[in-house]
């Protein structure tokens, strides 16, 4: 029964949120909204659960004094400043604000921008004319680097009484073969997931509860 | 080391370092390349200039400070468009982060135009399930949000009062660094008929296309670069202008070490097939 | 009766404006409902520029008459209108001229007249025909997507249903989860952890599922060697999740002692929070083996390029395209959309499991097939093509 209930339980809510799809009977539609609901609430609770783990792994490294374990220290004491400050002051002033303008965003900001960095040493290694494929690749990608830039517009102009415009290869490169191919991985991804979903419904998939055999 | 094995293995500290210098350079010293307009974009601005004064737009920040960057100056630029032309906003975040960033935009730009909360615009915050959000408002708005951030009821606030679904939201703006946009599309639009274009990065751009051709989004921001191009429509010249000197001149630098590598490559195979030989 | 007359009265003034011909309406049951909502249509009975708006006003059948079709005050109009019991539904901007009115009953008749807002003057129409909501079963507008849901179930059940009979299904030679065993054996012998990410999403997106289902099968491994394997997580409930299958997965192969929860962990809900904090267990514990199976975005970068940096052996599967190309450039294997969702069957055979995967397939071919069919079809009889996209669309 451990394992059957949630089965029941996800057959019957998943065949009530498929069949609210096609009707518009107010009774399915008045548990889709109140299921909607639930899962807000649900989500929201869920942030609990995240923080007792994160205060329970910190705690555990501190206790035994694992590698780095005074950066814990760090992240405790972070964590309970954030909430007191936002308990104690609200968050539309006070230091709640300032914390969030002038630590976190710095921070969150400096971990996306390493992406610049990564990119060019990314592509600095991968794009290599090895084969015909990878030389398709690496013109395709040069192509599109430049046309997104305006830079490309100055590389634009005529050869031989013909016009080439980098921007707009770029624009076709991506309009034509790129969203052709990303519609044939969003059709199979768009399977997979209907698959998987009734997978889940018919009981069948059941490593959402742990299942592992 | 051989000449070319130099070249195909460049310290990744040089890369790094030429790249900090190749963006910070430009946005000290702004080099001012011309930005020509794509046809997304073009559709984007077509869309926002089609509503008409009293329109309402759904603004949701899909984003938080680590892409700020590069989205903020396309919700800056929606935002004065968006004034500027007397039309309402109502904004939403689906992320936590995105709280303080939607409160700061929101704020400056309505001091700028002088425009009155609850009146020309509002606030509803952060709801922690996304897809429940983007479902739950076709059905209601005011059952989605009951309150706004400040927990003021939104049946007291004067520009919530027509509004009960995305029937009587006039676009769904959405800026996004993730795949939220698409699914604005799919539920917003898809289900419920809801007019949704979008602000994405330019890695997210690139998911965009299928809808834009399907005509699922009529209209959409590409990176910095959609930024700048929006400002220059909207003769608003922002962080977005600034920013595309520094992407040229990092783009072009990648070019050349991409290039570098190649021709190390190909010196390499050359005295491969001679030793062979 | 004699209120509103005197309100009419009041109402107009000694200069009447210059006749102009009311707005026809047009009253329709709104399609696809519950019988609640009436749909309320009409041409503008003034060039659109010298509207401000307009009202619809609702009433049951048999209300008294209005005669008046012209008023030059607001006040008095919506005064007449209420007494003569009229209910106002709701108002319209200039240029929208298509209103839903909700929260009816099936049960009573409605009719409708529409006030046109100019300059000076309210040009009230013709009152509307009586009609009454009707209540439909089924929305017709979802019944492509109905046919589509039932074949494919139908197809999953018959593939199941084979697979359980024994019946030998073929499934191709995926070499990222081929190379599961060596990763794993690569950390044994450098005797050092695993490192498992199932993506940023949470339970609902099918990507974690799938990535959930390898954690299973990686953790099998993992406790069959007896090596350390680490799994950060940026939801609380995949967290949890995680946990479950890991520690099972310990047990199945008779090494339960060697689950400890504190190694299958939440870091925070913050996106680059969470890159960071992986990126620098990477560099802490420099783990042998990286696995990053689910849905990622553009923190998939950082991850795979300190993980290069590492020199650990990297193993990615994916279904967000967009970071594809980030992953095949930095790791040494990627799974590419669907294949991350075969997975867990690829590697653990279930017959079940196996027979969803083939009616997938097949789901696929019939799709491809009907998209080269349409494409013929615009190219050689266009007209029959759209016909097709019309009664689809």
């Amino acid at each position: 029964m451990k394992r059957q209930g949630p089965i029941i339980l996800a057959f019957a809510i998943g065949m009530l949120m498929l069949i609210q799809f096609f009707t518009p009977a107010a009774f399915f539609k008045e548990a889709y909204n109140t299921i909607l609901d639930w899962k807000q609430v649900v989500l929201g609770f869920t942030f609990i659960l995240g923080t007792w783990s994160l205060i329970r792994y910190h705690y555990i490294k501190i206790n035994r004094k694992r590698e780095n374990w005074q950066y814990s220290y760090v992240t405790l004491a972070g964590l309970a400043i954030t909430v007191l400050a936002a308990l104690i002051w609200k968050t539309a002033e006070g230091p709640y604000p300032w914390l969030f303008n002038n630590v976190q965003v710095p921070m969150q900001s400096t971990m996306f921008s390493l992406l610049a960095f990564f990119v060019a040493s990314a592509s600095y290694r991968a794009f290599r004319a090895r084969t015909f494929h990878a030389t398709l690749l690496l013109i395709a990608g040069a192509l599109v680097m430049l046309g997104r830039v305006p830079i490309g517009s100055y590389l634009s102009g005529s050869i031989f009484g013909v016009k080439i415009s980098l921007v707009a290869i770029s624009d076709w490169v991506l309009n034509v073969p790129n969203a052709a191919a990303k519609r044939g991985i969003m059709i199979g991804v768009g399977l997979g997931m209907t698959a998987t979903a009734i997978k889940i419904i018919l009981g069948i998939e059941q490593t959402y509860l742990g299942k592992t055999d | 080391m051989a000449f070319y094995d130099r070249m195909m293995s460049i310290d990744r500290r040089i890369i790094f370092l030429s790249v900090g210098l190749a963006v910070a350079i430009p946005i000290i010293v702004p080099l001012g390349f011309p930005v020509q307009i794509s046809e997304e974009t073009m559709n984007f601005y077509r869309e926002m200039a089609a509503l008409k004064p009293g329109d309402i737009i759904l603004l949701s920040f899909d984003y938080e400070g680590d892409v700020m960057a590069e989205l903020n100056p396309m919700a800056v630029a929606v935002l004065k468009h968006a004034f500027s032309r007397g039309i309402k906003v109502i904004a939403i975040t689906t992320y936590a982060g995105g709280t303080g960033i939607a409160e700061r935009l929101l704020t400056e730009a309505a001091n700028r135009y002088g425009k009155t909360y609850g009146v020309d615009y509002v606030f509803l915050g952060y709801n922690p399930d996304w897809s429940g959000t983007m479902l739950r408002l076709g059905e209601s708005f005011k059952a989605t949000y009951p309150t706004d951030q400040y927990g003021k009821s939104v049946y007291e606030i004067p520009i919530m009062k027509n509004v009960e679904t995305y029937r009587d939201i006039a676009l769904v703006v959405s800026i996004s660094g993730s795949a939220l946009s698409e699914y604005w599309a799919i539920w917003a639009g898809g289900r419920y008929g809801a007019r949704v274009i979008s602000g994405n990065t330019a890695i997210q751009a690139i998911l965009i296309y299928p809808y834009y051709k399907a005509g699922q989004i009529p209209g959409f921001l590409g990176g910095l670069k959609g930024a700048a191009e929006y400002e220059k429509l909207i003769n608003a010249p922002g962080m977005g202008i600034r920013g595309m000197d520094a992407q040229s001149v990092a783009h072009a630098l990648m070019l050349a070490f991409i290039l570098v590598g190649n021709v190390g490559y190909f010196l390499f195979r050359r005295a491969k097939r001679r030793e062979q030989k | 009766m004699l209120l509103t007359t005197a309100f009419m009265l009041l109402s107009l003034t000694t200069h009447l404006p210059c006749a102009v011909t009311p707005a026809l309406i047009e009253v329709n049951d709104t399609p696809n409902d519950w019988g609640n909502s009436l749909t309320v249509r009409w041409k503008p009975p003034l060039p659109p520029d010298s509207i401000i708006r307009y009202e619809v006003w609702r009433a049951h059948h048999g209300v008294s008459p209005v005669e008046i079709t012209t008023f030059t005050d607001s006040s008095s109009f919506a005064e007449v209108m209420t007494h003569a019991g009229w209910v106002r539904a709701g108002m319209n901007r200039a240029n929208d001229t298509l209103f839903v009115d909700s929260h009816l009953s099936k049960d009573t008749s409605y009719v409708y007249r529409l006030a046109t807002y100019a300059p000076k003057m309210i040009i009230l129409s013709n009152q509307s025909q009586p009609l009454r909501p009707e209540r439909q079963y089924l929305d017709r507008s979802h019944t492509n997507i109905l046919i589509a849901t039932i074949l494919f179930i139908a197809a999953v059940v018959t593939f199941v249903e084979r697979a359980r009979r024994g019946a030998s299904l073929f499934i191709r030679r995926i070499a990222g989860l081929e190379a599961i065993e060596e990763a794993v054996g690569r950390a044994t012998e450098m005797g050092r952890p695993i490192l498992y990410v199932p993506g940023l999403e949470a339970m609902d997106e099918v990507a974690t599922v799938a990535a959930i289902d390898i954690l299973g099968q990686v953790a099998k491994k993992a406790g069959e060697y007896g090596t350390r394997l680490l799994v950060p997580n940026r939801d609380p409930i995949v967290m949890a999740v995680a946990q479950q299958v890991v520690r099972e997965s310990f047990s199945a192969v008779g090494k339960p002692h060697m689950f400890r929860s504190q190694d299958v962990f939440y870091v925070t809900f913050s996106q680059f929070g969470f890159a960071a904090a992986v990126a620098g267990l990477m560099m802490r514990e420099k783990p042998a083996t990286n696995f990053f199976m689910g849905r990622f975005y553009a923190e998939s970068l950082v991850l795979a390029e300190t993980g290069n940096a590492t020199g650990a052996i990297q193993i990615a599967g994916t279904d967000a395209d967009a970071q594809l190309p980030f992953f095949i450039s930095a790791c040494d294997y990627t799974l590419i959309g669907e294949e991350l969702y075969a997975g867990s069957v690829y590697l653990s055979r279930q017959p079940l499991l196996l027979g969803a995967l083939k009616a997938q397939d097949y789901a696929k071919a019939i799709i491809i097939g009907a998209a080269i069919g349409v494409v013929l079809l615009y190219l050689v009889r266009p007209e029959i093509a759209e016909m097709i996209r019309k009664a689809f669309g």
